[in-house]
């Protein structure tokens, strides 16, 4: 903790509510990992270039490494672990197993988020429209042609009844 | 990966982030989107002793008014790239904006932050400048209007005064006969730009140009305003040997440096071209544009 | 392009005296991938994987890296002490503080003397980056305040920062030794005999960029000292066995010193050698407190090993036909300031430089040069990958020279099974290069239209990369396979995963063998105390070895408790079928033993059902002084066909389609294997096309991820890779290495497909629109520093 003073600050984090104190100079990245329990965001790069620390707040994809804690205060924050219902996977992340579209599973989850997001907005989204929307999420393993296989094989399954 | 330590306050009217800078001094800045502020900070080229966020200080209003359109400061990248009426009426700013970073950067950050950052590679500034527009800046000694064009001087430093805030943008919007077209060379989508370029022409009904607005940015210390170099298009068809010749012409005059993946004469070169190419796409967009009208006027 | 149809017919091969030496019989696998997926790919998409950086521990410091920022310099000292003053500050090493301050291994694996890195500098700053200081703290904010404060006094020396400047007469030494670090000669017949003897000799010289592997994940690692005083680190590394190392550093014994490996967010060869454990070992030990480590990006970028740049002279002397009767190469390989593995990545890059081309008159030398810029070392591919570039490009070139398609030289020239290379060594196994050619040619279809204006042009590249390890290392891994009491399987294994299913592809590979499937299986990799050495991920070789050490492992297993099922079951061996977590008698699955019922009555008559056993790989001798013996145990084989469009204004590229064959023997997981070469195609591009550190001095400017060029999903086509299973290979079931072959043939390909766009040659890389434009301009590419100065 830094000497300057402490902010409380309010914070749903994949639906759970939680008041944490902290210093302005915490990185939302950083209070993710350490007091909030989310190791699964990453640290890539410290330059917003990368996609690893990507969350969405207030369901929009954002840069964790680039916003202070503080400035999230009365946000709603989703992680990738937020897509998984009662311990099941959600079906983007069952695409991506079908798929083969992680391999050292760096860049998925904000792969995951960034294609969940997108598909939300957009879900009649071709591959090209897809391939632009995680132009900003780096991959250094798969070539990317096995992730887009899997969001496009995501986006085609039947609607059933509950949604996705 | 960490920012040295600062107090941390939110404003909630501009008024009060100006009094607050006054207060606070020098060493204070304000946070929007920080999307290039905290990046220096992290890489320790920047330490504010406090950040004021200014992120919720009013709505992120985009409004049309007569001729122009008005820009809240805090709109983001990506407002402008989804808002129907910036299309329609200053679509340069939806193409330069869908261009800037990637996603996440376009969530957060701001027109007024693009602005006041003075970052020469910048994709909004030079399209501003090709448009004319206008800033409303409010500073401890009150409010005043700045033209664009008279904002950066030079790397990371601009016409603001000390602890003077942009708080609206005021863009000229497209008007009968002109069309406009933004053109962006980087090695990857979304990397920093190695050449900008932004043209608006103005044509008549029969395709002969009446006027040319032309910027040109991300190849010396600022973005410029090129367009004297267009006049020579006054009169003339847009074609092929026009804009090039245009392309030339700016490309020689033109104060250009070396960056991190091009030399000075390639990107000279590419300034040519880009002109040249983003003036015959104004001046097909000119064409689109007129087209659409006499359809929409007459079904 | 017009593909030619005929196929030249191959010389007789000499008939083998003895057999191939096929891994042991096994099933060969069924499935293409295994129904479940095993865990860690799980793990990943649910988010729940702990990479290196997803560990803790209470009272947890934080480690930084305090590097120098001069590219060369006498240190006159170092003043710790305003960082030793900072509160939370608990530790401040210098060179001093290590017991023993040398990084050393034998890289050569032939004796060759070593020169020693230290751990932190001490005399000289030999690179710009290199780490002076270590610092452990309470908290980050007050490790980087330490680091700040940190005075190091240089005086200036002179440094050598370019191949040409390290050459020169009486350039400054790198080292006292000078700066040829090493040499490797090898020859076969007589050269300029036979140079005289060709209808044309082809001469030109390329130079490839120094490359950073770009893996998402910073070099990272917590490390603590256990409750038995062992020195313990878990980290993201490719080896394991650097637990030795370390413990010579720390001047502990051997047992004293363990290391964990995570689960790697890439590795790429970037963490073949040590990054963060010797710093991390040396602040554990010091504050016997547990410490964090994760390198900074742009440490990572401005610091840690490349891949080595390559000047290559190619002199090749053809017929008229277009058969090669000569071949002499000249390889000069960047060292940087370190050895590291340049011994080894010079030595991949000679023996692999004819490529897959017939030569009986061959002289190849290949140097590495210390430079005072950052040490190269492994990155995929490892010399035997920059050399693709040199070989196929002079087919081209011959091609162009004598008239031919480049199909009808290749065709003319390509290797078969029992050719002699350059060594002296035959190929034992059989090349599928021509089929391979024929099938990316073929798949790539009619030629692409342009998309933007340009012009489209056509390239294609074919190669021969080894996997496994240079034999007279005399590779081995171990394994262990037991069956729990419920009749679930263990496997332990020292293996390191770095994303392309290391640990999965042993459960599949013990499960095709005892029955087991892969959701009642537990791989217990990368732990240099628990589990049984295996060797690093690298080379290719981890699938060869840890693979077939499975095979062999599983196969004992299943050997070990036949009689114990036969008893059951009252049959013969041969009636039986080992599937589903069942050993049954076929054609009758109702007569069966479960795998628990088997586990605990083979333990109850004191036949332990575990085995753990070692895979030695194939052995042979090399003769550094005559350049002649054996060197790679086997080559994977393959050629890339691609479409690319040139903006001849901008000199910018757009790479249209994209195929990749590869002869992979037998796939245990296909999807994998598609995902193996599509990634190695993107490194491929990326080297091919943009990437490039910059240096200028020796200083490092490409120190910001945003400005190192990697591609993105916007840079690349969908990349259409092909997995033929043609000739068997020596890896488990015959399976050929797929990890580094592929990122080979693709800046020989597309630049080919630029020449075939613009009609000229880029020589070296990457082909940046500058260097495309400015080719375009003068009808030709000017770039290779140095070109044209004999064996320079």
């Amino acid at each position: 903790m830094s000497a300057t003073a402490a902010h409380t600050i309010n914070v749903t984090i994949n639906g759970r509510r939680t008041e944490l104190r902290v210093s302005p100079n915490l990185s939302l990245l950083e209070l993710l990992r350490t007091e909030a329990g989310g190791p699964e965001v990453k640290l890539g790069c410290g330059e917003g270039v990368c996609g690893t620390c990507t969350v969405l707040l207030d369901g929009e994809p954002v840069n964790s490494c680039l916003m202070f804690a503080v400035q999230a205060d009365g946000c709603g924050i989703t992680t990738v672990r937020g897509l998984a219902a009662d311990g099941e996977l959600h079906d983007l992340q069952q695409a991506f197993l079908d798929h083969a579209g992680s391999q050292c599973g760096f860049c998925t989850p904000g792969m995951l988020l960034t294609a969940k997001w997108y598909l939300d907005r957009h879900p009649d989204a071709d591959r090209e429209e897809l391939r632009r929307a995680i132009a900003g999420n780096l991959c250094r393993c798969t070539g990317y042609t096995k992730i887009l296989d899997s969001i496009e094989a995501y986006r085609d399954l039947p609607q059933d009844a509950d949604g996705d | 990966m960490y920012a040295a330590a600062f107090d941390y306050l939110r404003a909630s009217s501009w008024t009060e982030a100006v009094e607050r800078l006054r207060e606070l001094g020098d060493d204070a800045h304000v946070i929007a989107g920080g999307q290039s502020l905290v990046p220096m900070m992290i890489l320790h080229f920047a330490a504010p002793s406090a950040l004021i966020d200014i992120g919720s200080v009013e709505e992120r209003t985009i409004e049309l008014a007569g001729d122009t359109l008005a820009l809240s400061a805090l709109v983001r990248h990506v407002d402008l790239e989804h808002s129907d009426v910036v299309a329609e009426h200053a679509p340069m700013l939806t193409q330069a904006a869908r261009q800037i970073g990637n996603v996440r950067v376009r969530q957060r950050g701001t027109i007024g932050g693009s602005l006041a950052h003075g970052e020469p590679a910048a994709e909004l500034p030079c399209v501003l400048i090709a448009h004319g527009a206008s800033v409303h800046a409010l500073g401890p000694d009150g409010e005043r209007r700045i033209a664009v064009n008279d904002l950066p001087i030079m790397q990371l430093v601009t016409s603001l005064g000390e602890g003077e805030l942009i708080t609206r943008v005021e863009v000229p919007t497209l008007t009968n006969g002109q069309g406009s077209c933004f053109i962006e060379m980087a090695r990857r989508p979304g990397d920093f730009a190695m050449v900008n370029v932004a043209a608006i022409v103005t044509c008549d009904d029969g395709g002969t140009c009446t006027a040319a607005r032309l910027a040109l940015g991300a190849v010396g210390g600022r973005p410029v305003d090129a367009s004297s170099a267009a006049g020579a298009l006054t009169g003339h068809a847009i074609d092929e040997e026009s804009s090039e010749a245009v392309g030339r012409a700016v490309a020689a005059e033109a104060q250009v440096t070396p960056s991190s993946h091009a030399s000075a004469e390639y990107r000279r070169e590419m300034v040519g071209v880009l002109v040249a190419r983003a003036l015959r796409g104004a001046a097909a967009d000119a064409e689109r544009r007129r087209n659409g009208e006499r359809a929409a006027a007459a079904g | 392009m017009a593909t030619d149809t005929g196929r030249t017919k191959a010389r007789e091969a000499p008939v083998d005296e003895a057999p191939v030496q096929a891994p042991p019989p096994a099933r060969l696998p069924t499935g293409r991938t295994s129904p479940v997926p095993h865990r860690d790919f799980v793990e990943k998409v649910a988010g729940t994987l702990p990479y290196a950086d997803d560990w803790g521990f209470p009272g947890m410091l934080h480690g930084v890296v305090v590097r120098a920022r001069v590219p060369c310099a006498l240190i006159a000292s170092i003043d710790t002490s305003a960082a030793q003053e900072v509160p939370g500050v608990r530790a401040v090493l210098t060179a001093a503080d290590i017991p023993h301050n040398a990084i050393s291994e034998e890289a050569s694996g032939l004796g060759i003397d070593q020169i020693v890195q230290p751990v932190l500098a001490d005399e000289r700053i030999r690179y710009d980056g290199e780490p002076v200081v270590a610092i452990a703290a309470e908290t980050p904010g007050a490790a980087l305040e330490a680091a700040g404060l940190v005075e190091v006094e240089y005086e200036d020396a002179e440094g050598a920062f370019t191949i040409d400047a390290a050459l020169a007469d009486g350039a400054p030494a790198v080292h006292p030794g000078g700066n040829r670090y090493i040499t490797w000669r090898s020859a076969i017949g007589d050269v300029e005999e036979a140079m005289g003897r060709a209808d044309h000799i082809i001469e030109e010289t390329y130079q490839t960029p120094r490359v950073d592997h770009a893996y998402l994940e910073p070099e990272s690692g917590v490390g603590w000292v256990d409750s038995d005083g062992v020195v313990t680190l878990r980290v993201s590394t490719q080896v394991i066995e650097h637990a030795r190392q370390l413990a010579d550093i720390l001047q502990l014994p051997h047992s004293r010193v363990r290391v964990i490996a995570a689960y790697m967010g890439g590795g790429f060869g970037g963490k073949e050698d040590m990054t963060v454990e010797p710093y991390l070992a040396a602040l554990v030990w010091k504050t016997r407190r547990p410490v964090r480590m994760v390198w900074e990006r742009q440490d990572s970028l401005l610091a840690r090993q490349k891949r080595h740049p390559f000047r290559m002279h190619y002199r090749t002397g053809v017929h008229n036909d277009g058969t090669i009767v000569a071949q002499d190469i000249k390889i000069l390989g960047d060292a940087g300031a370190y050895p590291l593995l340049s011994s080894r990545v010079l030595f991949a890059g000679a023996v692999n430089s004819t490529g897959p081309y017939r030569c009986l008159n061959a002289r190849v030398e290949s140097t590495a040069v210390f430079t005072n810029t950052v040490p190269t070392s492994a990155f995929r591919g490892f010399g035997a990958m920059q050399v693709v570039f040199g070989y196929e490009s002079q087919m081209d070139l011959i091609a162009q020279r004598l008239g031919l398609t480049p199909v009808q030289v290749r065709e003319r020239n390509f290797v078969d099974r029992g050719d002699i290379r350059v060594t002296g060594e035959p190929i034992d196994t059989e090349p599928g290069t021509r089929e391979c050619m024929h099938r990316a040619l073929e798949e790539l279809g009619e030629m692409s239209a342009p998309t933007n204006g340009g012009r489209v042009g056509r390239g294609f590249a074919c190669s021969m990369q080894p996997y496994g390890r240079s034999m007279f290392f005399a590779d081995r891994a171990s394994c262990w396979i037991g069956l729990e009491q419920d009749g679930t399987m263990v496997i332990r294994a020292g293996v390191t995963d770095l994303g392309a299913g290391q640990a999965a592809s042993l459960a599949n590979i013990a499960g095709e063998i005892l029955g087991v499937t892969v959701d009642r299986t537990s791989v217990h990799i990368g732990d240099s105390a628990l589990t049984p050495l295996t060797g690093g991920t690298f080379a290719t070789r981890q699938l060869y070895m840890s693979g077939n050490a499975a095979v062999k492992v599983a196969q004992l297993l299943r050997d070990k408790l036949t009689p114990v099922v036969c008893d059951l079951l009252g049959c013969e061996e041969s009636e039986l079928e080992w599937a589903n977590n069942l050993v049954s008698v076929v054609g009758d699955r109702a007569h069966s033993v479960t795998m628990a019922e088997l586990s605990r009555t083979a333990e109850a008559r004191d036949i332990m059902p575990y085995v753990h056993d070692t895979f030695h790989a194939e052995t042979g001798d090399f003769d550094p002084a005559t350049g002649r013996g054996r060197t790679y145990p086997d080559y994977t084989h393959g050629c890339h066909a691609v479409d690319a469009e040139v903006d001849e204004r901008t000199g910018e590229v757009r790479i249209l389609k994209y195929v990749a064959v590869h002869d992979v023997g037998r796939a245990i997981d296909m999807q994998r294997v598609v995902g193996q070469i599509q990634g190695a195609v993107a490194q491929g591009i990326g080297y091919a096309m943009s990437e490039e550190m910059e240096i200028d001095e020796g200083v490092m400017s490409s120190t910001l991820f945003a400005n190192y060029l990697i591609p993105t999903s916007l840079d690349l086509p969908d990349i259409n890779a092909i997995g033929l299973e043609l000739y068997l290979g020596k890896g488990p079931f015959g399976a050929r290495g797929i990890g580094e072959p592929p990122i080979g043939p693709c800046a020989p390909a597309l630049a080919r497909a630029v020449q075939d766009a613009i009609g000229i040659r880029m020589c070296r890389l990457p082909m940046t629109p500058e260097r495309v434009l400015a080719a375009i301009r003068n009808g030709r590419d000017d770039s290779v520093p140095g070109a044209g100065k004999d064996g320079a």
